[in-house]
């Protein structure tokens, strides 16, 4: 068994940069590179936690000057001596210098291996594991915090406290079987019942938190609709605060939609920008339309833009249209082009903006602020994944379908079936019970260098 | 008896796991010495006078189910037979039944002479040696000199057998017999590990003593049901009767905690948590103010009765005056006193999936040397022992059950893999896969082992096998037969269950509460091949109830053994080096290079491995 072989990876994103990392972990991490590093000392003695700035050569070719950082097993991310070359950026230093470490003996690690590494010599659990791979993937500064909190405490001391719940009455259940011709204790079944029903509860609670977390991970979405030429695209410019759209008179001019993402409140918002909607027969444009009901669908916030200019009254119809098939958003009527109007309605119904002259803009994003504000407000210090989010769904189902085998006065060893089953779940969730594919999923998200 | 005493197998010790192993090896036709202290107490039941109970009736189920002796041997000296749990789910009925006490040994002698391979060697081992690592050479006290390929040690709770009364202790391996010391050093020698545990066994008081008028009676079943397929019939011959201990008993019992060899450290022993002595269970329990007492007659011609529920090792007069605190036993006279018993037991991590040890070839080892508690326990033990010892030598197989496939699948993986540290007990909790392991369909689930092996006979497994196919295509016909709403709505008015609209097969209709599919079936007019033949077989018709009724359930639990065997196949090799994975515990590194487990699954079964350490292993396998 060779475990500690050499690996290494460009640790940051490829492409045009300041610098790029290089990562390298294994027994020979330190040698390696000290065969090709010229610097005022010499690299093998290096104690832990040191910067040496330096050269890196290639058969007395000179590639780069470097800073190469030295970390000493077990004080590393992955347990093993580690070795973080800083280059410089661009598309060619760092791959030369991969290269060179290759033909000294190093290996190019596969994707999450440095984290397998850290996990396999216990510097890691699976659920800080996983964390990583959030934390990695996540879009929101929030998001990340709680990524980090959940990489540096336990989060799954209320997950493992309710699974103790559910374990307790499993044996209560299985004492009721065994031992009925015995003298202990009998379970009373509504008790019983109550605790399936403190767990479900508990579980229902998360799932809600993941609907609004999911603006931490996959950010907020905004989508513009509202009839051709109502001033979506100017909209969206103006948001963006910059030309992204083009914007022309012809009604139908964006058939496909645009994204963008700008930051508020810490949370990345991802803008849309919508086709108009009408009748048409224009078959791209029906594509476009199409595509807009995809994106509103997925949306949190629609905004549907009405042309002030044609009456207030124009967008209603669409509006309360669009109120009705998408009852998960929150859907605003936003009167545009106040600008061409002598004066403003005495009677304030809607927000009113002009999108090319930056007017009632503020309020837009006030709009957007309190939405993301009550989301937040909804998400305890738990943050959960779509992977805890199956197993929570599994758990409660186990547990519902419990609860009325409970009410059916089904036979203890039923009851203990579906008892068993969403323990299950909820041990999976903390790496508590061990199961290959949560393995797998976790190792497999990472990319290379992580 | 053979002249050179040359033997193929071995078997020391008679009692439930040596009859087995004796006897199976014999029927696979090896040649088989029981080598036993002496004949008439071949098979005697050292504690309770009954055999079966909550999932101990499974294991002589499927003992029987194996070509075992115990089912047919308890059918025979049974006296009270009583299917448990009947009010709750059918994994957990049970099967039980009294015996005569007298009379259990008396057959299992009687069956053990009729087997044409099988020898029975009176005789207290001396000394045992392994010479050239082939051949094992057993010398007994007097005189008697055996060989034999292979060797299988049950000798129970013999090996440096101490028993305890209050203060008093004696040298015995069961009341008024003599212990084995010998042997249990001999093996040490050989450097298998081993521990001592304690059991126990209450007081047995004279029937004329009880005032069976204040007591509760307890009756067989109305339709007794034998064990085994080799019995016809079986009769209910007594009553059992109920009573419970009261505040009174306890106190008396409190006075004799001080002289308690369990309390003041003369025992150091660990006894079994579940079926613990009374001054056990009134420490534990402190604020119960009664447990049930049951009191069973030891057989037809004795006036001995089994205080079951009342183990103790108090002392005597302690014993005397708290019985008659009982209601019923106001007058009774004990016959003899309760005691506790310590002896020496192997670890049996040491031993492999066939119960072959792992340190010496040939050597197995069965029943409570293995750190197991009860009758069922040991003779299945016993049973898997004898057909691996004798498959070996046949050059076969070995036979090993999952914990998919059996009960016994599920003791034996739990002794290997659960460090034991008081007397193991198998429980239907044990069983994770309880809903199919039922003791109805033992002799299906294991026909086809039984058939490998030829432990029963051509005509059994085809009518077996014909069994479950009518089961199979009768659980299919229900779904394609319909009834029309007309037709039985008429019935659920008179049971009080919702009417119906449409008309529905028979197979939703009967998995309603209180709906009787035998009903269901008999309203039928045109009754398909199967069905018209199970309406006339009430065992089958149950069981296709059982499996209508739970199909869902049924069919998560086989989903789920899919995955069980998934990781039975994830192996791990043999020189897995466990030392250099630091992340690992170092209770789970000690236990894994002690077990040396041979799958991913075996080694998440072990105790003191968590999750977190399986993870490291896979992904290092990986």
């Amino acid at each position: 068994m060779i475990i500690n072989d050499t690996i290494t990876a460009l640790a940051t994103v490829p492409g045009i940069s300041g610098i790029a990392v290089i990562r390298m972990s294994g027994d020979d991490a330190v040698k390696i590179v000290s065969n090709c590093f010229r610097g005022s000392a010499p690299l093998m003695e290096a104690e832990r936690n040191t910067i040496h700035f330096g050269k890196i050569y290639s058969k007395n070719y000179l590639m780069d000057s470097v800073l190469v950082s030295v970390f000493r097993n077990p004080h590393s991310y992955t347990g093993e001596d580690t070795i973080e070359i800083s280059c410089h950026g661009g598309n060619t230093t760092y791959s030369l210098i991969i290269d060179e470490l290759i033909s000294q003996g190093a290996r190019q690690a596969e994707p999450g291996e440095f984290t397998k590494r850290a996990f396999i010599n216990g510097k890691l659990d699976l659920l800080q594991a996983e964390a990583v791979s959030d934390m990695i993937h996540s879009v929101s500064v929030s998001g990340s915090i709680i990524s980090a909190r959940q990489l540096h405490s336990g989060i799954s001391t209320k997950i493992k406290k309710f699974r103790q719940i559910l374990l307790d009455a499993c044996s209560l259940v299985e004492l009721d079987s065994d031992f009925s011709d015995e003298d202990i204790e009998i379970i009373n079944r509504k008790d019983l019942k109550e605790k399936a029903e403190e767990v479900l509860n508990f579980c229902t609670s998360l799932i809600e938190s993941f609907n609004s977390a999911k603006i931490f991970r996959s950010g907020f979405y905004v989508a513009i609709a509202g009839f051709p030429n109502s001033g979506k695209s100017t909209l969206f410019n103006s948001l963006l605060g910059r030309n992204r759209a083009i914007v022309s008179q012809t009604p139908g001019t964006t058939r496909d939609y645009l994204e963008e993402s700008i930051l508020v409140s810490g949370v990345a918002v991802k803008l849309f920008d919508t086709a108009g909607l009408r009748e048409t027969e224009d078959a791209i444009e029906i594509e476009g339309i199409n595509f807009s009901h995809s994106v509103l669908s997925q949306a949190n916030i629609i905004f549907v833009l009405n042309d002030i200019s044609i009456s207030e009254e124009h967008s209603d119809s669409l509006y309360k249209k669009i109120q009705e098939d998408y009852l998960a958003q929150k859907v605003y009527l936003i009167q545009n082009k106040v600008d061409r109007l002598p004066s403003l309605p005495e009677i304030n119904k809607n927000a009113y903006i002009s999108a090319k002259y930056g007017e009632g803009l503020p309020d837009l994003f006030n709009i957007i602020r309190t939405e993301i504000e009550k989301n937040k407000a909804n998400i305890n210090d738990i943050l959960i994944n779509e992977r805890h989010l199956i197993l929570l769904k599994g758990a409660a189902e186990a547990i519902r379908r419990a609860i009325s085998e409970l009410d059916y006065l089904s036979p203890n060893e039923i009851i203990a079936i579906e008892l068993h089953d969403a323990a299950r779940y909820f041990g999976e969730m903390t790496g508590q019970a061990w199961n290959e594919e949560v393995l797998n999923n976790i190792f497999s998200k990472f990319c290379i260098g992580k | 008896m053979n002249k050179d005493n040359k033997y193929d197998i071995v078997v020391i010790g008679g009692g439930h796991a040596g009859i087995e192993a004796a006897a199976i090896a014999a029927k696979m036709k090896c040649k088989t010495a029981l080598l036993t202290m002496d004949f008439k107490t071949i098979g005697v039941p050292s504690c309770n006078p009954s055999i079966g109970g909550t999932a101990k009736g499974h294991l002589v189920k499927e003992i029987d189910a194996l070509g075992g002796a115990m089912g047919f041997l308890a059918d025979q000296a049974g006296i009270h037979f009583k299917m448990l749990n009947i009010s709750k789910g059918p994994a957990i009925w049970s099967p039980r039944c009294q015996i005569d006490k007298d009379l259990y040994p008396q057959v299992a002698l009687k069956y053990l002479q009729s087997l044409k391979y099988l020898d029975l060697v009176e005789g207290l081992v001396k000394e045992v040696k392994l010479i050239k690592k082939k051949i094992y050479s057993i010398i007994c006290n007097n005189g008697t000199e055996l060989t034999a390929k292979s060797l299988i040690i049950c000798s129970g709770t013999f090996l440096n057998g101490k028993m305890f009364t209050g203060r008093d202790v004696s040298v015995g391996g069961r009341f008024g017999e003599q212990s084995s010391e010998n042997l249990s050093d001999l093996l040490e020698n050989y450097g298998i590990k081993r521990g001592r545990l304690k059991t126990g066994t209450p007081p047995r008081i004279s029937a004329e003593s009880i005032d069976y008028g204040r007591l509760d009676i307890q009756a067989g079943d109305m339709n007794p049901a034998p064990f085994s397929y080799l019995s016809n019939k079986v009769e209910n011959k007594v009553l059992c009767f109920q009573t419970e201990t009261n505040e009174d008993v306890h106190t008396e019992l409190r006075k004799g905690f001080g002289d308690s060899p369990m309390f003041n450290g003369i025992i150091k022993g660990i006894g079994p948590r579940y079926c613990p002595s009374i001054e056990d269970k009134i420490n534990r329990f402190a604020d119960r103010d009664g447990h049930k007492i049951i009191l069973e007659p030891e057989g037809l011609n004795t006036n001995s009765v089994y205080v079951n529920g009342f183990s103790t090792s108090l002392p005597k007069e302690v014993q005397i005056n708290a019985l008659r605190k009982i209601r019923g036993l106001k007058k009774c006279e004990i016959l003899r006193y309760g005691y506790a018993i310590e002896y020496d037991f192997f670890y049996p991590y040491q031993l492999k999936y066939t119960l072959e040890s792992k340190i010496l070839p040939n050597l197995y080892f069965a029943g409570q040397i293995n750190g197991t508690s009860g009758y069922e326990e040991a003779a299945c033990q016993g049973l898997i022992a004898g057909i691996n010892a004798a498959a070996k030598i046949k050059k076969l197989d070995d036979l090993v059950l999952k914990r998919s496939d059996a009960y016994i699948g599920v003791l034996i993986d739990d002794l290997v893999n659960k460090s034991t540290e008081e007397p193991y007990r198998i429980f239907t909790s044990s069983a994770e896969y309880r809903l199919l392991l039922r003791q109805d369909n033992a002799k299906y689930r294991l026909c086809d082992y039984a058939m490998k092996y030829k432990l029963i006979p051509k005509e059994r497994y085809n009518q077996l096998k014909s069994e479950q196919n009518i089961i199979e295509e009768s659980l299919f016909e229900t779904k394609n037969i319909k009834i029309k709403a007309d037709d039985i709505n008429s019935y659920f008015i008179q049971i009080g269950e919702t009417t119906l609209i449409d008309s529905t097969d028979i197979n939703t209709l009967s998995k309603r509460p209180g709906v009787s599919l035998e009903h269901l079936i008999n309203m039928t007019n045109a009754k398909p091949k199967s069905l018209s033949s199970i309406i006339k077989n009430k065992e089958l018709l149950n069981i296709l109830n059982i499996e209508i009724k739970y199909e869902g359930y049924i069919n998560r639990q086989k989903k789920e053994i899919e995955r069980f065997l998934h990781n039975e196949e994830k192996r791990i090799p043999v020189n897995f080096e466990y030392n250099s994975l630091s992340s690992l515990s170092n209770e789970a590194r000690e236990k894994l290079m002690k077990i040396k487990p041979e799958s991913l699954g075996q080694a998440s079964r072990i105790s003191g491995v968590t999750s977190s350490d399986i993870s490291v292993i896979a992904l290092f396998l990986r």
